[in-house]
């Protein structure tokens, strides 16, 4: 009994507190450059997207005479075919992306890994139905259903564009997060908290939910890339009605009204928001292994 | 000529060491600095001896298992010493083809849990077969017949068992076949690295039976790791103790165990409960097992756990000395054990 | 006192050819184990050992006969009103790396069951960490050290500590270990055995203690019953000593044979002998005894008839001593220390 009691005497002394979160944080995010570089890139998208629109107002002014301007200082970007700056579109169409893909991204992750846990912890009939269900939206094609959808679906809201493309993008994470979790309830711990009494919910919450964080974290992060896509290749289809301003109308209107296909004077005016979208999906990436070692704590280095 | 005698019986001497390691040092390295998990290590394996290695958890001796199959990997690596096979020269120095006739056709090893190390996928007699090809035997088949006689010497049905996957067998089968796949290939040195260790201790006799039949009958080399003194003194002829990379103590395994030298080895043989005697005869290693980030960089480094500690410990690090021939133990401590 | 009457266990076969047949991993034990108590149950891997560990403690229901604990037979009551009586029956998970969740802190594993008891006993937040503290104590960790430790940080030990540990939060008066020690290094087992005795004599906790290591089950229950299983069925059931000196069954003996003999220290006994692994564990037609194919002794009757347990009125055994075995004898199996 005696033994573990008396610490060995060169064992460095161990801190009574552990680090914070944000210390953790910290850490995980400058041990690689390239993560600071992503987080960089998404705070900078963000900040873009919530004041961005602030500096123009609601309606851009157009200007006949200026059409298909070269980058110059007045328009560091060029203007449009109608002569409207494409900085100013830009900055104030980013609100409308990020808004929804971030919207859609949460209503994935929320919807995927609530029924991927539930199914997988309670099996018979909760896991057969979620599982069906899941079944259904992973062999129907995404994008046509969307195709479809939008003929009834007003999607110039990005709330309920990010609702939609929640409600069916959340199988593929039901999916792992299920698997993960039939997995994880095998386990000691799981039928030692079961005997001890700790609830079912409080199982599934605090115990198992832990475990598949780091996972559901990444798919969250990955989720945004792909519903951004998602949202900018229905508007560059012409789908979905403009109503409002964003890189995927950008996009549509750089092809369809400005031939940017066939002529280089448009080229700015397609290339910008290519650039915002690869350079927001990079940082991105860059920015995934910092959020996996910040929840995964056998990947933390003390 | 009492000179040409010495040399004589020297080299006589050294033509029965099939392998002997020289001042091996394996260094880890980490973001914390480099670990040495093991220091000049020096060992000889004798022919036709069970030469058994034991040690706790960061002890070393998988890392010596490891090197003896030239399978060091970063973030490991080989920083000084010498593994030399008699026929085949220096281990830590073959690349290429040789190194793959090393592993298997000369040192043939079966792992802690064989089910790890069987392809759940395939069929053993396939796993067999696959083997026989990958070194180059021209009609791989010789090795399913002579696996189907060794089954059968391990009272095991051949039929069964050759045409089972993985899964479908117990884990002492499964341990018997990994024997038998090491054995196939004819080794000259046979690697038991925790062969018994997932075992019940009905089948770990077994296996044990197993072993050293089959070392008697095919006069093998056998080099078993351990952390179980029980193990050693069921089977081994001789010992060597391995604590934090370095050896402790070494020599015949009933000497070891009737007089050890070492503090370590004394509180080891003290650990084991037995089935006769007053409980109070077991009695508990104190602290904890070695880690790699925390062993003295000078001195002896069992001397956090050693009740024997002087002064002369803290700066020192005790070389190996003979108690008796091949006995050797390194330790500074010359008085009377209290145990 | 919890007592096991006639208790049954089947599972439907759902693997193989045998999909419509049933397993039978236990087959009509009875046992009692007194407040503050200690039983050791002993038997190979598949023996149904760990089904009734489980069953005690309620993570697995049982089949047939009756648990009746402090007096009630939970039988009679509704399932959803036996929980608190399986509460004072905790679990030791054999694998301290899968029974402690990863991704959780040691203060938080410590802390969420004893949530519940502060909510059930009107206790504030500080006598959570009060208690945490002292159960570390009670286990022999320093808070300071672990307290904000991640599991992965700590040695087998530790961790099987750490396990301890989270049982007590809700004051059991059993804890049931199973094979607790099989995973952590021979050197450190001594030590988590002495937990468990220190446990029992301080705060008067019964322990059953599932084994196939017959010195490790006599060091938990030298004053308490050994309980020896074959394929779900007791073959042999005593007080420790008394079974481990005067063995009648040849399982038990197998099983104490099996025991490694440290030569030097330890003569093996006359009777040493260790049975062939069974080939197929169906291959016993019934009615029969379960272990007449691996038995020397076997007659005809013993694969024609099935055993009773029946006691045993032999030499110098006076107390309670049962066996199911046509031919008790009893054999001196149990090695001797040499002087």
């Amino acid at each position: 009994m005696a033994m573990a009691n008396s610490p060995l005497p060169n064992q460095p002394s161990v801190s009574w507190r552990p680090p914070s979160f944000s210390t953790i944080a910290w850490k995980a995010l400058t041990r690689k450059p390239g993560r600071m570089v992503g987080l960089g890139i998404l705070l900078f998208y963000i900040l873009m997207a919530i004041f961005g629109p602030m500096l123009y107002p609601a309606n851009l002014p157009v200007n006949p005479a200026n059409i298909y301007a070269p980058p110059s200082w007045a328009h560091p970007l060029g203007t449009d075919f109608e002569g409207t700056d494409v900085l100013a579109l830009i900055l104030t169409g980013s609100r409308y992306v990020l808004y929804s893909a971030g919207l859609a991204a949460f209503f994935t992750v929320s919807i995927g890994a609530l029924l991927g846990l539930v199914s997988g912890y309670f099996r018979g009939w909760p896991e057969t139905v979620v599982m069906r269900i899941a079944d259904f939206f992973l062999t129907v094609p995404g994008f046509p259903l969307l195709v479809v959808l939008s003929t009834v679906w007003d999607f110039g809201n990005p709330v309920s564009m990010g609702l939609v493309l929640g409600l069916t993008g959340w199988a593929p994470l039901a999916r792992a997060v299920r698997s993960q979790t039939l997995s994880l309830r095998e386990r000691g711990f799981v039928e030692a908290a079961r005997g001890l009494g700790l609830s079912r919910a409080e199982i599934i919450w605090s115990e198992i939910f832990p475990n598949t964080a780091p996972y559901v974290a990444m798919h969250f992060l990955l989720a945004i890339t792909g519903s951004i896509y998602l949202e900018v290749g229905l508007f560059f289809l012409g789908v979905v009605p403009f109503s409002t301003n964003n890189w995927g109308v950008m996009l549509n209107l750089a092809f369809s009204q400005a031939g940017a296909m066939y002529s280089t004077r448009a080229l700015p005016y397609l290339l910008s928001p290519l650039f915002c979208i690869m350079s927001l999906t990079f940082g991105i990436v860059l920015f995934l292994g910092a959020v996996d070692e910040m929840l995964n704590p056998r990947l933390r280095r003390v | 000529m009492s000179a040409d005698l010495s040399t004589t019986s020297e080299a006589m001497k050294s033509s029965h060491i099939v392998c002997s390691v020289r001042n091996l040092t394996v260094t880890y390295q980490t973001d914390a600095g480099d670990f040495p998990a093991l220091h000049n290590v020096n060992l000889d394996i004798q022919q036709n001896q069970i030469t058994a290695v034991i040690g706790e958890s960061g002890s070393g001796k998988s890392t010596l298992a490891l090197a003896m199959l030239n399978g060091i990997a970063l973030p490991g690596r080989v920083t000084g010493g010498t593994i030399s096979l008699s026929q085949h020269g220096d281990v830590l120095a073959l690349r290429g083809k040789a190194l793959r006739r090393l592993r298997g056709p000369v040192v043939g090893t079966v792992f802690q849990a064989s089910q790890n190390a069987m392809n759940p996928l395939r069929r053993i007699g396939k796993q067999i077969l696959d083997l026989g090809r990958s070194h180059g035997y021209k009609d791989p088949r010789i090795l399913l017949r002579e696996a189907q006689l060794l089954a059968k010497k391990m009272s095991m049905d051949p039929d069964r068992v050759l045409t089972a996957y993985p899964h479908q067998l117990s884990g002492g089968m499964r341990q018997r076949l990994g024997i038998i796949m090491a054995l196939v290939l004819h080794p000259e040195i046979l690697l038991l690295d925790e062969p018994t260790t997932a075992l019940d201790l009905l089948t770990q006799s077994a296996v044990l039976q197993i072993i050293q039949s089959i070392h008697r009958e095919r006069q093998l080399t056998t080099l078993l790791i351990t952390h179980d003194m029980g193990v050693v003194a069921e089977v081994a002829d001789t010992v060597v103790v391995l604590y934090a990379g370095r050896v402790m103590e070494e020599g015949r395994t009933a000497a070891v165990l009737r007089h050890p030298g070492h503090p370590y080895t004394r509180a080891l043989i003290k650990a084991i409960p037995r089935l006769t005697g007053s409980l109070d005869q077991a009695r508990p290693l104190e602290g904890s097992p070695p880690d790699l980030t925390m062993i003295p960089r000078q001195g002896c480094v069992f001397r956090q756990r050693c009740r024997y500690r002087m002064a002369l410990c803290d700066n020192e690090s005790p070389s190996l000395k003979q108690l008796e021939d091949g006995h050797l133990t390194a330790c500074h401590w010359e008085g009377q054990s209290d145990d | 006192m919890i007592e096991i009457r006639n208790l049954n266990k089947t599972f439907p076969a759902t693997k193989g050819m045998l999909s419509h047949g049933e397993v039978h991993a236990v087959r009509g034990v009875s046992f009692r184990l007194d407040d503050a108590g200690a039983i050791s149950v002993i038997g190979e891997s598949g023996c149904g050992k760990t089904t009734i560990g489980r069953i005690l403690a309620g993570l697995e229901p049982h089949t047939g006969g009756d648990l009746i604990f402090d007096g009630v037979n939970l039988n009679k009551l509704p399932v959803a009103v036996r929980q608190p009586y399986f509460r004072k029956v905790q679990l030791i998970h054999q694998d301290p790396y899968t029974a402690l969740n990863p991704a959780h802190t040691i203060v938080r594993t410590l802390t969420s069951p004893l949530m519940l008891q502060a909510k059930k006993h009107g206790r504030d937040a500080s006598w959570i960490e009060k208690r945490a503290q002292e159960l570390m104590g009670l286990v022999g960790l320093d808070p300071r050290g672990t307290f904000y430790k991640y599991p992965h940080q700590l040695s087998g030990g530790q961790r099987q500590r750490i396990v301890i540990a989270r049982a007590l939060t809700v004051e059991p008066s059993v804890l049931v270990a199973d094979e607790a020690v099989s995973m952590i290094d021979v050197s450190m087992r001594l030590d988590i055995l002495n937990l468990l005795r220190d446990l029992r004599s301080r705060l008067g906790i019964a322990i059953v203690f599932i084994t196939h290591d017959v010195a490790s089950a006599r060091y938990i229950a030298a004053d308490g019953a050994l309980c020896v299983l074959y394929q779900g069925e007791i073959v042999e059931y005593g007080r420790t000593d008394d079974l481990i000196v005067h063995p009648v069954h040849p399982y038990t003996q197998a099983m104490l044979s099996a025991m490694p003999v440290l030569r030097g220290l330890e003569e093996p006994g006359p009777d040493r002998y260790i049975p062939p692994e069974g080939m197929d564990e169906d291959a016993a037609a019934e009615p029969s005894c379960s272990f007449s194919p691996r038995c020397r002794w076997a007659t005809e009757q013993c694969r024609t008839r099935h055993p009773p347990l029946i006691s045993w009125h032999g030499m110098e055994s006076t107390e309670t001593h049962y066996h199911a075995c046509f031919y008790p004898e009893p054999r001196r199996v149990v090695a001797t220390p040499v002087q």
